[in-house]
């Protein structure tokens, strides 16, 4: 499995807020194991999409102090079980945004119903420490869509 | 905010007792107080407090007095 936890922007704020969605493939091999017979979407996988759409909104703001890297969950809670198949949708608002930190709040709904929260405390990486021609094709999709 | 309120709240962002720390305790001492509690101490400063700190004044931080000053030079403490 990749680790892309984010399948489409919907709507994008740079710096303030992110709706996104993801969906995890029923076929996923680590449903065989969480849990046999009763196959959920780990909350560290909620957790991360939570922690990759804010990222993604993150970025878009403001690419030259680095790349978002999640540093901190300060809270998470998991109210209702996610199951492969089921559309997340994924919402974060930015709480405060500088040059050394960004700090987030999250959330995702399944069906309207609230099933995870979080707020999240992000760093960021300078680009250098990455693969050199590495691009967001999620956010990069997204901003050409909304382009037009 | 008093003093003792001041040294209560960093006493939770690095997940110490309140009665462990005093002004002159040192960063070495407070283990929660690395880079990451760094980041966690500038988000909250920034958010409780709005005070913005300066790469400069993080590492002029030696000490829970040296927090302190920085909250008391912002008028945040009272006493």
């Amino acid at each position: 499995m990749r680790f892309l936890l984010v399948d489409e922007i919907l709507e994008l704020v740079p710096g303030q807020h992110i709706r996104a969605t993801k969906t995890m493939d029923p076929g996923e091999e680590l449903f065989k194991d969480h849990f046999p017979g009763f196959p959920v979407v780990p909350g560290v996988l909620l957790t991360e999409m939570m922690a990759q759409a804010a990222g993604k909104c993150l970025a878009a703001e403001d690419a030259s102090r680095g790349r978002p890297m999640l540093a901190k969950i300060t809270s998470a809670s998991f109210r209702e079980w996610v199951t492969p198949g089921q559309a997340a949708l994924i919402e974060a608002r930015i709480r405060s945004s500088r040059v050394q930190f960004a700090t987030a709040e999250c959330h995702i709904e399944v069906n309207g119903r609230v099933v995870a929260e979080s707020s999240l405390l992000f760093s960021f990486a300078p680009h250098d420490q990455f693969a050199s021609g590495w691009r967001d094709e999620v956010l990069e999709r997204f901003q050409k869509k909304a382009r037009g | 905010m008093t003093t003792q309120e001041a040294t209560t709240w960093i006493a939770i962002l690095f997940q110490e007792s309140v009665e462990s720390l005093t002004p002159e305790t040192p960063r070495d001492a407070v283990p929660a107080w690395d880079s990451l509690g760094e980041l966690t101490m500038m988000a909250d400063m920034d958010e409780k407090f709005g005070i913005v700190l300066t790469d400069s004044q993080l590492r002029a931080m030696t000490r829970v007095d040296d927090i302190l000053q920085v909250l008391r030079n912002n008028g945040k403490i009272t006493d």
